[in-house]
């Protein structure tokens, strides 16, 4: 089952802005029609009652159970009733049908389709600001903690009515952090804030790199989910451990590319050391380096666009209408380096390259799959660069082990990881009645030496978590 | 999900499906002159041409094809080859995130944060409706679907990989997967009738649930969710229709044999999936299940690598290669060809199924257009647009013609009227001109 994908706001996929169209609603048809005769199939695991004793108390029990984990949370007595009607019409056939139409029926629902927010009236006005229920609460950090619905703990605390509580929801929140489910959610953030996620279409020129196959590539994605579910919720946490961290998860295929050998009995949750002159954190890594590059070569522009984009949540400005940008040609006796000079010597170009490519030539150390070179064609890597135009990053540096330390202790680069961190809890781009609540969790942020997981914590703590605006949803 | 024979499928929409010869009964506004289907199909293909081997030779109905288009040659009668059309300019987003929703549209890009290109060009969605969707609205067409959307390969919800739209803000995804394509167009051939009756109740029961719980969640929100819940209430609607029409298709109508188990998002079954999206389409335009398509091959930025080609770098790194480089200009011919090739296989499919005293593709008109002119320096101008089929007589074949930097909505506005909206004169919201296009 495949539905129509999300599109994404900033860096991060979501739906919160996407048109329903008639595709979607009959793609998620299909989909329910398809798990509801499964479900009937099995109807015997999902009934609290064998099939053969299904009487009224036995429905009603299932129908209140399945629909308040269809919905997350209790269904009205309307609601129940509808359903029965349903149960009541498929069962004329068995019981086996009642309970498929009831599947086919909730999972279409939009109260399962849909994040439904209703929240409570305050002041029983009309008020624009809504405070969420204990069950909207549940949800919120079910989909932001664990990509995915609630668990019988997090509902049975929603219906103990304690996720208004701070205390309480943060007590939550960390149980569900250390939770192995969690390893999803930090993992995809990581994935989508580089723009590295669509790895999985990642392709390579086999002329130039034959080795690159399938298994290097889920080897790639691999090491960053581990990596970075690692540091934040098994390691310290910090940001300067993402940025610096000379250690990675290196299965078998990668160990080319890393010029390491990894042995058979490498048990892949392992961190492998590297060379610390050629790795430090996140930036160098084979997923970020190969998926910002061309197919036959390194791209110093992809490379510093990424940087200035995810890193310093900058955003350039697109290039005139029109303009010639032929990349240079390959060159057997050039590095790509040389190739690229005139970016930055033609005033045209200059205004912006200078700020890309000054990143971007930093990289010039790895190669397109993200291995690590000093002589490109014969000639030595010049790996020095120049960051322009941020506001504590500014200077030269040589190397991305140079740079990515700079990075690491940068106020710029810490209020971006803040504000991506933001947008990736909630779907959508900040407003400007969400800066008090980015400027808490930023707080706290800071308060904790840069501890990411503290970060988490503190979002969850925030007005913009607990309150919604009956306007939000989209910008 | 264990394999499952072809008719052994689960239903999907729509009722009765069996094959009677369709006569023509009343003539709707959409027909032909015979009384026949008239039929719109827009194509897309990424990354601009090689115009020196894309531009025809001599003028007016004397022409030679350039290599690209050799493909049609024996379509040739049936072309107009359109050069000098270009988009008009304005509008959020760089050219590659600007080609496919103007194409079509007419309408600038939304401002906005939710897509970035390179350089740092950001936009939103397109602002405007495209013809196919704004045809199938304004002239209550009488079949299954209102309009199909086809894709190859175009991926994620993005900027750049949607070419049709409902609205402003609204774009409708294309359906990527052959697989998928055939079970909406025909689950429910070979149904048994009251097998098929049964699920038409039971969704129209389940339908009227859902509408029920829609309505309670009206007047409760922001404006953008009331958007999507009117949006989602109105596919509703679209899908019960469809549920309560009866169908009665032409005799040359039979699922196609397609490759089910193809993985749709492959880069190496580029070509595979390309045939089988065109093998349904052609029957769906055949079975007169819809006479409005779209069909895009990948999507703007196409990083496609034509590996069966013998070309492994990205069309779109090729793209661009400097017009010096020759191996780079032949690769990227080579690529256009392809897909010209493509378009060739459509109008032979079509070509095959007589109607009347021609074939189904007398009666159809295909525009094959691009997101860009030239992909290297990211140009709107020209674009490379072709116009094939009989165009049901509406247009006369067989020409070359240059417009001469014209805007396209030109051309939008002509496509209108070729589907029956006669009043129409602008078309987009970047349309600064009046009228059709003037010597087509």
């Amino acid at each position: 089952m495949a539905f129509a994908p999300d599109e994404r706001v900033g860096a991060f996929r979501s739906n919160a802005v996407a048109p329903v169209t008639e595709l979607i609603i009959e793609q998620y048809m299909d989909a329910a029609e398809e798990l509801a005769a499964a479900a009937a199939a099995n109807a015997d695991d999902l009934l609290p009652c064998a099939v053969a004793q299904a009487d009224d108390a036995c429905i009603a029990s299932f129908l209140a159970d399945f629909g308040r984990r269809a919905f997350r949370r209790p269904l009205s007595d309307a609601e129940v009733a509808d359903l029965q009607v349903l149960y009541d019409r498929g069962a004329k056939v068995g019981v086996e049908d009642g309970v498929r139409l009831v599947v086919q029926a909730a999972l279409q629902s939009p109260f399962f389709l849909y994040h439904v927010e209703a929240g409570a009236d305050p002041e029983g006005t009309s008020s624009p600001v809504r405070a969420l229920d204990d069950w909207e609460l549940a949800s919120r950090l079910s989909y932001f903690l664990w990509d995915s619905m609630p668990d019988d703990e997090l509902f049975e605390a929603a219906a103990a009515g304690q996720l208004v509580d701070p205390e309480a929801r943060r007590a939550q929140a960390l149980r569900m952090l250390d939770d192995d489910r969690a390893r999803e959610a930090i993992g995809s953030f990581h994935l989508q804030w580089l723009r590295i996620d669509e790895l999985g279409l990642l392709e390579k020129d086999s002329a130039v790199f034959p080795e690159f196959d399938e298994a290097m590539r889920d080897a790639m994605r691999n090491e960053t989910v581990r990596f970075a579910d690692y540091v934040v919720r098994q390691g310290d946490g910090k940001l300067d451990t993402l940025m610096t961290a000379p250690w990675s998860f290196i299965e078998g295929p990668l160990g080319g590319v890393y010029g390491v050998e990894i042995g058979a009995d490498q048990d892949p949750d392992e961190p492998v050391d590297l060379d610390p002159a050629q790795r430090s954190g996140l930036l160098t890594q084979a997923s970020v380096l190969a998926q910002h590059a061309h197919a036959d070569q390194s791209s110093p522009v992809f490379r510093g666009v990424m940087v200035r984009e995810s890193v310093l949540c900058q955003t350039l400005a697109p290039p005139p209408p029109d303009v010639a940008n032929v990349p240079p040609e390959p060159d057997p006796d050039a590095t790509t380096r040389e190739r690229f000079a005139e970016h930055t010597s033609n005033p045209a170009c200059a205004t912006c390259h200078t700020l890309i490519d000054g990143i971007g030539f930093g990289f010039e150390n790895y190669d397109g799959l993200g291995a690590f070179r000093t002589m490109e064609n014969d000639i030595p890597v010049d790996a020095s660069g120049e960051v322009v135009g941020s506001a504590d990053v500014d200077g030269k540096f040589d190397g991305v082990v140079e740079l990515a330390a700079r990075l690491a202790k940068s106020d710029e680069v810490r209020a971006c990881v803040n504000k991506q961190w933001f947008r990736f809890a909630f779907g959508r781009l900040e407003t400007k009645d969400d800066q008090e609540s980015m400027d808490a969790a930023y707080q706290r942020f800071g308060d904790t030496d840069w501890d990411v997981r503290e970060l988490v914590l503190a979002i969850v703590d925030t007005d913009a978590f607990a309150w919604r605006r009956t306007t939000e949803g989209s910008k | 999900m264990k394999t499952r024979s072809r008719f052994d499928r689960r239903t999907f929409l729509g009722l009765g499906a069996t094959a009677a010869a369709m006569l023509p009964l009343s003539q709707s506004l959409a027909d032909t002159p015979a009384g026949f289907p008239r039929r719109l199909v827009l194509l897309f293909s990424p990354n601009g041409t090689i115009y020196k081997n894309w531009k025809p030779s001599g003028s007016g109905n004397t022409f030679t094809l350039g290599s690209i288009l050799k493909p049609l040659e024996p379509f040739k009668d049936r072309l107009i080859v359109a050069d000098g059309l270009r988009y008009a300019p304005g509008g959020a987003g760089n050219a590659h995130m600007q080609g496919p929703a103007k194409l079509w549209t007419g309408s600038s890009l939304l401002a906005g944060d939710e897509f970035s290109g390179g350089g740092g060009a950001t936009s939103g969605w397109g602002s405007g409706i495209s013809i196919d969707q704004h045809i199938a609205k304004e002239t209550a067409v009488p079949t299954k679907f209102g309009t199909l959307e086809f894709g190859v390969q175009t991926g994620g919800a993005q900027v750049r990989s949607r070419m049709s739209y409902a609205g402003s803000n609204q774009p409708v995804p294309p359906e990527d997967d052959p697989k998928a394509m055939f079970d909406r167009l025909f689950g429910d051939f070979g149904k048994d009738q009251a097998e098929l009756d049964a699920v038409r109740d039971e969704r129209t029961e389940v339908i009227s649930m859902l509408r029920g719980q829609l309505s309670s969640l009206n007047g409760k929100y922001g404006k953008d969710d009331a958007l999507k819940i009117e949006a989602h209430m109105d596919s509703l609607t679209e899908i019960q229709k469809r549920l309560d029409k009866t169908m009665a298709y032409p005799e040359a109508c039979e699922p196609p044999t397609i490759d089910m188990g193809l993985a749709a998002q492959d880069n190496d079954n580029f070509p595979a999936v390309s045939t089988a999206q065109l093998d349904l389409l052609a029957m769906a335009l055949t079975c007169d299940m819809t006479r409005l398509a779209t069909f895009m091959w990948a999507t703007a930025t196409s990083g496609k690598r034509f590996t069966w080609l013998d070309i492994d770098q990205s069309h779109h790194d090729l793209s661009h290669d400097g017009d010096t480089n020759a191996a780079s200009q032949t690769k990227l011919t080579q690529i256009n060809t392809w897909y010209a090739q493509q378009v060739a296989y459509l109008m032979e499919k079509l070509d095959s199924v007589p109607e009347g005293d021609g074939t189904v593709l007398d009666n159809t008109l295909i525009v094959w257009g691009n997101e860009l002119g030239k992909g290297n320096v990211h140009s709107h101008h020209p674009i490379p647009f072709v116009l094939a089929g009989g165009a049901a007589k509406h247009f006369e074949m067989g020409r070359s013609l240059d417009f001469d930097d014209t805007h396209h909505n030109r051309l939008l506005v002509s496509l209108c009227r070729y589907m029956g909206l006669d009043e129409i004169e602008t078309f987009g919201n970047l349309d600064k001109g009046t009228g059709p296009l003037a010597g087509l």
